[in-house]
């Protein structure tokens, strides 16, 4: 508990994860203007085409802001601590050393938490009191099972970016395999032959939360094989794997 | 918690017993033995590269020995529950957060070893930091960031106390200052280990004297004992050393 109540002051007393926390939540804001535009488009357009109209989900849209976002703030709460040297102090305080990952993992993770229901469950409610008026909302019954799951994503990149931080002790390659996974390599996949398109499209991040709640994927980017089990395996391992290695790792290495 | 000390005729004693850390090819500590008894200032003395900041680390379980063992109070140091209790440390002044305020810096460590934040600003008053508390320490001089690293090593009250050139960057006051604290703190029946490239620092500081040359042991005496068979502590410092600095390239 006492190393808990030490990483929550840490994180909370630099002001960058402020700074971070306001970006993440600002991603409602983006969902707004967004739908503005989509408005403003509608309403421009000719009467024939309006009735064809469709948009893409605003949360899919917006939430790439809270997971870089956060998943930068995880990489941070531990590479900060390698490029200042504070990490001697941690280690020196904790002696054990993994109660301090652990500790780190439960309040960036804890944040994630918070962070990712907010924006999604708020950008879901700014598409259906902004654009249910003039393009087709899906219902919120319909869509809270996705809607849950999306918003896991956003702690799941906060862990991933802690235990990648953990793993490479440095910000710079961390953060590049953080992004390499959010945009790079989903469009790497998207252009590859079938069948490694489709199969490696259901393992990529993105596509976890509808192939959890068996949402239709026929109209995304990403592959659909996986069964609801064994997406959330998936979803759960993305964390899992670098923040186990971060926990192996963190114990015999010289600081 | 703590109860009745494991060791008790150890308690407060520094053991290195035959230390070595090699990175890669290099030993940085060569087969290094010493001990340091609580009650006095010791010096620990040697050119720049001799080994020192790496037998601090490895006191401190930072680094793991190629060979052999550091024990404080008869144990070795990661085998203790909430360290900074029994043993306080400054490593590295610039280790901080520059935004972190000095008054976040000393809470989280204290909050992780379970001390009273009373004590943050106690220690906090002790160096002459209290009216910078709230500040960023990103913003503060090397001779205030030293301040705020002794205040985090004497955050639990410690009985065993090591610093490392604790003295760099500080105007002629805050050596002053530092030397009456050691001195002091020492006199308060603690273990102070206090390491240094310059002899000069020592003279008035420390009563014992730990020398080290390229990672080995060159003479583990009293001040007193050198100023008796030398012309002076500097000489003494220079005789001892003439085989082990390390002159630019032709290491
Ligand atoms: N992490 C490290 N990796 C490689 N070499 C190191 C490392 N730390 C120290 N050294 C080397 O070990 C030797 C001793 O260094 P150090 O303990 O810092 O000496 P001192 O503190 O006495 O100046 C030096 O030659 C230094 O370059
Ligand atoms: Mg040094």
């Amino acid at each position: 508990m006492n190393v808990l109540a030490a990483e929550w002051l840490k994180i909370r007393s630099i002001r960058s994860n402020h700074l971070i926390l306001a970006i993440s939540l600002g991603a409602i804001l983006l969902a707004v203007a967004v739908a503005m535009s989509a408005i403003a488009m509608y309403d421009s357009a000719p009467a024939s085409m309006r009735a064809g109209a469709r948009i893409a989900e605003l949360e899919e849209v917006v939430l790439i802001v809270p997971q870089l976002a956060m998943g930068i703030m995880g990489v941070l709460a531990i590479t900060s601590e390698y490029a200042t040297g504070l990490i001697r102090t941690s280690f020196a305080l904790v002696p054990g050393r993994r109660p301090v990952l652990a500790a780190k993992s439960v309040v960036v993770g804890g944040l994630g938490l918070v962070v990712g229901p907010v924006v999604v469950f708020a950008t879901y409610a700014v598409s259906w009191w902004m654009l249910e008026s003039r393009y087709p909302v899906a219902g919120f019954a319909d869509r809270l099972p996705t809607l849950v799951t999306s918003s896991l994503t956003v702690a799941v990149y906060a862990l991933l970016g802690l235990g990648l931080g953990a793993v490479l002790r440095s910000a710079a390659g961390a953060i590049a395999i953080l992004v390499g996974l959010v945009y790079v390599i989903p469009m790497i996949v998207g252009n590859l032959p079938e069948p490694w398109s489709e199969r490696l499209g259901s393992v990529m991040l993105g596509a976890l939360p509808r192939e959890i709640t068996g949402e239709d994927l026929t109209s995304s980017v990403y592959g659909a094989l996986l069964s609801p089990f064994a997406a959330a395996v998936a979803l759960v391992l993305y964390a899992a794997v670098p923040l186990g290695s971060g926990l192996l790792l963190i114990r015999g290495r010289d600081v | 918690m703590c109860g009745a000390p494991a060791f008790p005729d150890r308690e407060g004693v520094i053991e290195v017993k035959q230390l070595t850390k090699r990175y890669g090819r290099a030993r940085a500590v060569d087969d290094l033995s010493f001990t340091v008894q609580p009650g006095h200032v010791t010096g620990f003395l040697g050119p720049n590269g001799a080994g020192k900041s790496t037998t601090m680390r490895l006191i401190l379980g930072l680094d793991t020995p190629t060979s052999g063992e550091a024990l404080v109070n008869g144990r070795r140091y990661a085998t203790l529950g909430r360290p900074l209790h029994e043993v306080g440390a400054l490593l590295d002044a610039n280790a901080l957060h520059p935004t972190r305020s000095a008054y976040n810096h000393l809470l989280w460590m204290a909050r992780s070893n379970g001390i009273d934040p009373v004590r943050v600003a106690e220690v906090l008053e002790q160096v002459g930091l209290a009216g910078v508390a709230r500040k960023k320490a990103g913003g503060f001089s090397l001779g205030m960031k030293q301040r705020l690293g002794i205040a985090a090593a004497l955050l639990g009250d410690p009985g065993v106390l090591l610093f490392d050139e604790p003295v760099n960057g500080l105007d002629p006051d805050g050596v002053r200052w530092i030397r009456d604290l050691m001195r002091s703190l020492a006199a308060e029946g603690r273990t102070v280990l206090l390491s240094s490239h310059l002899m000069s620092e020592m003279a008035l500081t420390a009563d014992r004297i730990v020398i080290v040359g390229r990672g080995r042991l060159i003479v583990e005496t009293s001040v007193k004992d050198l100023t008796e068979r030398y012309d002076s502590l500097e000489s003494a410092y220079l005789a001892l050393t003439a085989g082990s600095v390390e002159y630019g390239a032709a290491r």
